[in-house]
């Protein structure tokens, strides 16, 4: 979190630490052309229920599984569902159908929803999602020490992208911060 | 004593609490569920409270926009204020003197355009100021095709081509083109000058680098700026530079997420009339992996044996350009623009090229208009040579016989470009403004003598705030379209008497710098 003006180049290491630089006005003006469909449809009716539905499919799947025991079928189903939701909102940049000339290419989805506003009532209820999931989870697993720290490392995964802290931020491992064009 | 009371009031006070907690709903819940998961592991329950208590902190916290807004604050006199001082700016700039003078001289056609025309003033003039090459404006069997056309299918489509714009005559004009120049498909959009600048922002997004010309013309810099792309220069028509920049973002993009990469070119330059090396172009582009988007709109219908463009000028597999840009509206005498390429090219553009979905397609007339010119074209091929004759005629009077002008275009390019010669600029100091007012007299001077003429209007295309270090200067140049119209006789007439009119301005006392203290 050292610099917040923008990337900028430093001595090779491991971890690398950089925020996102500010878009200019050219992309700015572009990226509120249009409305952003990729980030607009989690505030619609519907897109939270269907995160009820589909845990509970992802559990009926595990449980019908032969041979996995309450405690796995929990344990899978909160990893699976982390999983999905880290993909989908913090891994993929950008949004998949082109629409606006690649005017949202940097930002992935959480930014990109409410225009990047934090606290707002669809990141609250995406936010609630996975800590549910895991405290009901860990009661289901009836706190074994092994299936709780697999829980809490899943959850942490998908919490710590959401804080405000983490906006714009990106991590690199093992690559340079990238040049700007 | 004191003490004894207080400790009897806590434990009344927290009787009273736990009495009232169990009769909140779900307290028993709540008690067994946390009694449960204590299991005497007061770590991972420390863990478990300090998630919850931050859970309740994050659905308390209110919503802030992190967009930093940077306005100025102002009170309502402020805003008066500023509102009032506000001077709107004109919506057209002042004209210069020059261009008040030359609106003023502006001849006005009556009647068609031909090789011969009435002007407004009743007098009539040979007319080298129209793309009108091979004169098939005049031409009988398709002005007799074009109002077939015109009683059957009206004047016009009103629609845009995916929404009832699309009629049969199009499809048939843009399978006719297709076959004509050797591509799969083809797309015809309503207008020449739009389309160019709609097919690269069609495939270039945000990211994608695009190598281009410095010279090409305004409708590419227009898609270049549209398209958000990263454009690289190169030199006029010098593919060695366009060598080293292809190696040089090959070399920054390795360790990067591919992108498309695009070359920008002309096949005959707008603003300089040269030509383009297209097997060169094909060789480099299949050497650093890029796509070519070729814009044939001065080459096509008046390069090669039947005018397929440069390709066929310079035996080149059209199939290994990957997009054709050209134009329907030029010696076609039609109207309209077209980009042929494969199928996936053309089917892309039908639904995210601008011009092709959100303008009416091209009338009817225009797009059989411009069939029945193709097959003219294949059918007569000899008007070409006639042209191509007829060009170097002219040609001959002009570049090597002035004193004052040389000729830039290609030896096959009707629009021949004339341009001051280097020594000439040099000796009597003159600035591109100078070159623009001599150029423009020197088209009044040939009109006086019976010669309609126009000069290339570079200034304005070339300079363009957006595109970062692609100005490009052009030279003020006269152009003068060659046509196949005229007989031998008169084309080298009117040649001469463009050459006399030049050296009549050149040699004017008022014109001669020459006599200026050195600065």
């Amino acid at each position: 979190m050292a610099d917040q003006a923008g990337r900028r180049r430093r001595s090779s290491s491991i971890l690398q630490v950089y925020h996102e630089p500010p878009e200019p006005i050219e992309q700015l003006s572009d990226q509120s052309a249009l409305p952003n469909l990729n980030a607009n449809w989690v505030n619609a009716k519907g897109a939270w229920v269907i995160h009820f539905v589909l845990i509970a499919a992802v559990k009926i799947l595990y449980d019908i599984l032969p041979g996995v025991s309450q405690e796995t079928s929990w344990t899978l189903t909160n990893i699976t569902y982390m999983f999905g939701s880290y993909i989908m909102f913090h891994y993929v940049r950008g949004v998949p159908f082109e629409f606006n000339g690649g005017a949202y290419d940097n930002l992935n989805m959480w930014e990109q929803i409410d225009d990047g506003a934090q606290y707002t009532p669809a990141k609250k209820f995406l936010l609630s999602v996975p800590i549910v999931l895991f405290l009901l989870s860990t009661h289901y697993t009836h706190y074994d020490l092994a299936y709780f720290t697999i829980n809490f490392l899943a959850v942490l995964a998908v919490v710590i992208p959401k804080l405000p802290i983490s906006h714009r931020m990106r991590v690199g491992l093992f690559s340079g911060v990238p040049e700007e064009d | 004593m004191e003490l004894q009371e207080v400790q009897t009031l806590v434990s009344e006070y927290l009787d009273k609490a736990a009495t009232a907690f169990q009769q909140v709903p779900g307290s028993a819940v709540l008690i067994r569920y946390v009694r449960s998961s204590y299991q005497n592991d007061p770590v991972r329950s420390a863990i478990e409270l300090v998630l919850v208590i931050f859970f309740i902190r994050y659905l308390l916290s209110p919503s802030y926009s992190t967009s930093k807004v940077n306005y100025v604050k102002l009170t309502d006199d402020e805003i008066d204020e500023l509102v009032e001082e506000w001077q709107p700016e004109p919506l057209v700039p002042k004209q210069t003197a020059l261009e008040e003078a030359e609106m003023d001289k502006l001849p006005v056609l009556v009647g068609p355009t031909g090789p011969k025309s009435k002007l407004a003033n009743g007098k009539t003039v040979t007319n080298l100021a129209s793309y009108n090459f091979y004169n098939l404006n005049a031409n009988e069997q398709i002005k007799e095709k074009a109002i077939q056309t015109l009683r059957t299918y009206g004047v016009g489509p009103c629609g845009p081509p995916q929404f009832y714009g699309t009629q049969d005559v199009h499809m048939k004009a843009e399978a006719d083109i297709a076959t004509y120049l050797g591509t799969e498909k083809c797309i015809v959009y309503a207008q020449a000058f739009s389309a160019i600048s709609s097919v690269i922002p069609a495939f270039c997004k945000r990211g994608d680098i695009i190598v281009a010309d410095r010279a090409v013309n305004y409708s590419i810099r227009r898609g270049l700026e549209i398209s958000r792309s990263n454009i690289k220069w190169y030199n006029h028509n010098d593919l060695e530079d366009l060598e080293r920049v292809m190696r040089k973002v090959v070399q920054e993009q390795a360790k990067k997420k591919l992108t498309r990469r695009f070359i920008v070119t002309e096949a005959l330059f707008e603003t300089s009339g040269d030509m383009n090396d297209l097997p060169k172009l094909i060789e480099l582009k299949e050497k650093y992996k890029f796509r070519i988007i070729l814009d044939e709109t001065w080459s096509f219908g008046v390069l090669g044996r039947t005018g397929r463009g440069l390709t066929e000028h310079q035996n080149v597999d059209p199939t290994q350009i990957d997009m054709i840009v050209g134009s329907l509206a030029g010696p076609l005498c039609a109207g309209g623009g077209f980009c042929a390429g494969s199928s996936d090219v053309v089917e892309h553009q039908r639904i995210s090229a601008a011009a092709y979905t959100f303008s009416a397609a091209l009338p009817a007339m225009l797009a059989m208009t411009a069939s029945e010119s193709l097959n003219v074209l294949q059918s007569n091929p000899e008007i070409l040579v006639q042209c191509r004759e007829n060009i170097r005629l002219a040609r001959a009077q002009l570049d090597p016989r002035s004193d004052w002008v040389m000729c830039t275009s290609a030896p096959e390019n009707p629009i021949m470009i004339l341009v001051f010669k280097p020594e000439v600029v040099n000796a009597r100091r003159l600035t591109i403004e100078d070159q623009e007012r001599l150029m423009q007299e020197c088209c009044d001077e040939a009109l006086a003598n019976g010669v309609l003429i126009t000069r290339l209007k570079g200034s304005s295309i070339s300079t363009h705030a957006s595109l970062k270090d692609g100005n490009w200067t052009v030279q003020p140049a006269l152009k003068v379209c060659i046509t196949s119209g005229l007989s031998k006789k008169d084309m080298e007439k009117a040649a001469t008497t463009i050459r006399h009119a030049i050296t009549k301005v050149m040699t004017r006392k008022t014109n001669n710098k020459l006599n200026l203290p050195t600065a």
